[in-house]
């Protein structure tokens, strides 16, 4: 590992000079990246940039064509199967579409870290996991199957399995869709209240502006494979320039094509040219 | 010339498919003692390809006994030798019909509901959970997979011919008049253990279960998560399955005679 790319004690993620290409298109093109520790950092950009696919990298689920993703000290694509299993222990993950497993009910579903990694008596997993349900308001729901949740409910249980283990680093991929305006001010709470009592530092890749502007310490906003804007949320907000502008005024036009590559629309709808 | 390309695409992927299988098979190997850990989701697995295939094993077991005692009858009446019935029934089943007909029963029944279920656990996202959970698929999901089907093929391979022995005394002696001594002493007096036990009923029916196990978990694990993905590989487990079971049950008995 290089160390002058360490992070210090204070940057528990770390990303330099990372390349992605996929399927000809590059996703990625020399970004960098500083998560601070103990913070909750959101992503942004629009869709398609690939803030899901940065999110991969940090896990090693996916790996770059070039440069370093260093979590907690270590360079995760140059890990073992083993060191990484090991660093996937201290990370949460919530996924887009819960991704909750479909042969458990709601409680095992959450006890399923713990009963995989720790030899805890039953008592005290039971125990655990019914503190973590009540913290998303699903205590009730325990004996439940997946197939019996609403999509914001499964998206909680997936957020009480995530924490169930005090992780600490914790990846959450569009956690606000889908969640009706309690459930959403509930989750906006628990990421806050993680993030101060048990200092997790959270990740954030949304979409809500208005959530994040109530959650976040700090933005970054990603488009074309880069850092375009980033700063706490009044900085971003108060930035105006031409990314900012367009992506949190929602604007058609601007750096960020809103329509993808296509030919000639008039020739596309059959018109002969200057008629469309 | 381009049907010449086009066949040659289709051997090579056909080669490349198996090559990949092989690896995969490697694998799972390796995973196997990682996935002792996971003793009980093994014999979850077990009672899900194994007793939950019981009742299909047990009915086309009967039937296909109960047709080759009729069928045998009346040809070997033909020549006088009726008696020979059971000895005939016995040793059809254990050498060939046993682990042929179960291993395609198994392939039909146990494999495409594997494939099925991986390849939905990998369209839904839940292999990706395992493994950023830090739990390893291999282990947990797959190789109990693989166990469960080499474990169960003998079973049932076992329980088939139980059932197919009965269905054809069932029709030999009890509704065509062989005789009863007749029927079970010259069948026991012809039956080999070593030669039609073992390597029929025992050795094929292994080599069947890991082969239709295999060609499971490979086509649900790298099954495309779509569901037409998933419905193409299960339509593959039942193909592959059915085609490697009869090639391979033609090399054993090359071998094993």
């Amino acid at each position: 590992m290089n160390a002058a790319a360490a992070p210090s004690d204070d940057t528990l993620i770390r990303i330099r000079g990372l390349t992605t290409v996929l399927n000809g298109k590059k996703v990625f093109d020399a970004l960098d990246m500083d998560i601070p520790r103990g913070k909750v950092t959101a992503i942004m950009g629009p869709s398609g940039t690939g803030k899901t696919t940065l999110l991969k990298h940090i896990t090693g689920q996916m790996r770059g064509d070039a440069g370093q993703v260093l979590v907690d000290g270590k360079n995760v694509p140059e890990l073992s199967r083993e060191a990484l299993y090991a660093l996937r222990e201290k990370i949460g993950y919530l996924f887009q579409n819960s991704a909750l497993l479909t042969d458990f009910d709601v409680f095992e579903n959450v006890a399923f870290p713990l009963r995989q990694h720790t030899k805890l008596p039953e008592v005290l997993i039971r125990n655990i996991v019914l503190t973590k349900l009540q913290a998303v308001g699903l205590r009730g729901a325990a004996a439940l199957q997946p197939s019996e949740l609403s999509g914001g409910m499964a998206r909680r249980v997936a957020l009480a399995r995530a924490i169930v283990f005090d992780p600490m680093l914790i990846l959450y991929d569009e956690p606000f869709v889908g969640l009706d305006p309690i459930a959403l001010n509930q989750v906006l709470k628990l990421i806050r209240t993680l993030n101060q009592t048990l200092g997790i530092t959270s990740v954030l890749v949304a979409h809500e502006l208005d959530a994040i502007k109530q959650v976040a310490d700090h933005i970054y906003l990603i488009a074309n494979g880069k850092v375009v804007a980033q700063g706490d949320p009044q900085t971003i907000a108060d930035d105006g320039s031409p990314w900012t502008r367009q992506f949190f005024g929602g604007e058609a036009d601007g750096p960020v094509p809103f329509q993808y590559p296509a030919g000639d629309y008039a020739e596309a709808l059959g018109f002969p040219r200057g008629e469309a | 010339m381009n049907a010449r390309i086009g066949r040659d695409n289709i051997v090579t992927q056909s080669l490349g498919q198996i090559g990949n299988c092989g690896l995969f098979l490697l694998q799972i190997l390796a995973a196997i003692p990682r996935s002792l850990r996971h003793a009980r989701e093994t014999v979850r697995q077990l009672w899900f390809v194994g007793a939950m295939s019981l009742t299909i094993i047990m009915v086309c077991g009967l039937f296909v006994g109960m047709v080759l005692s009729l069928q045998l009858y009346h040809v070997l009446s033909i020549f006088g030798g009726t008696a020979a019935t059971g000895t005939v029934v016995a040793i059809s089943i254990y050498r060939e019909l046993g682990p042929v007909v179960t291993a395609l029963l198994f392939a039909g029944r146990a494999g495409t509901a594997i494939t099925a279920e991986i390849g939905l656990m990998r369209a839904t996202d839940q292999i990706a959970a395992m493994e950023l959970m830090a739990v390893d698929p291999l282990a947990y999901v797959v190789a109990p997979r693989f166990l469960a089907g080499l474990i169960a093929m003998p079973l049932l391979c076992c329980v088939f011919c139980a059932l197919g022995i009965f269905g054809g005394h069932l029709v030999g002696v009890s509704w065509l008049g062989i005789d009863n001594g007749t029927f079970w002493s010259n069948m026991t007096a012809t039956v080999d253990v070593w030669q039609d036990i073992i390597n029929g009923v025992i050795w094929k029916s292994l080599a069947f279960g890991a082969v239709v196990a295999l060609i499971a978990v490979y086509q649900g694990y790298t099954a495309p998560p779509t569901s037409e993905g998933v419905a193409y590989a299960t339509t593959r487990t039942v193909v592959a399955s059915s085609i490697a079971i009869l090639a391979l049950d033609f090399v054993l008995t090359a071998f094993l005679m």
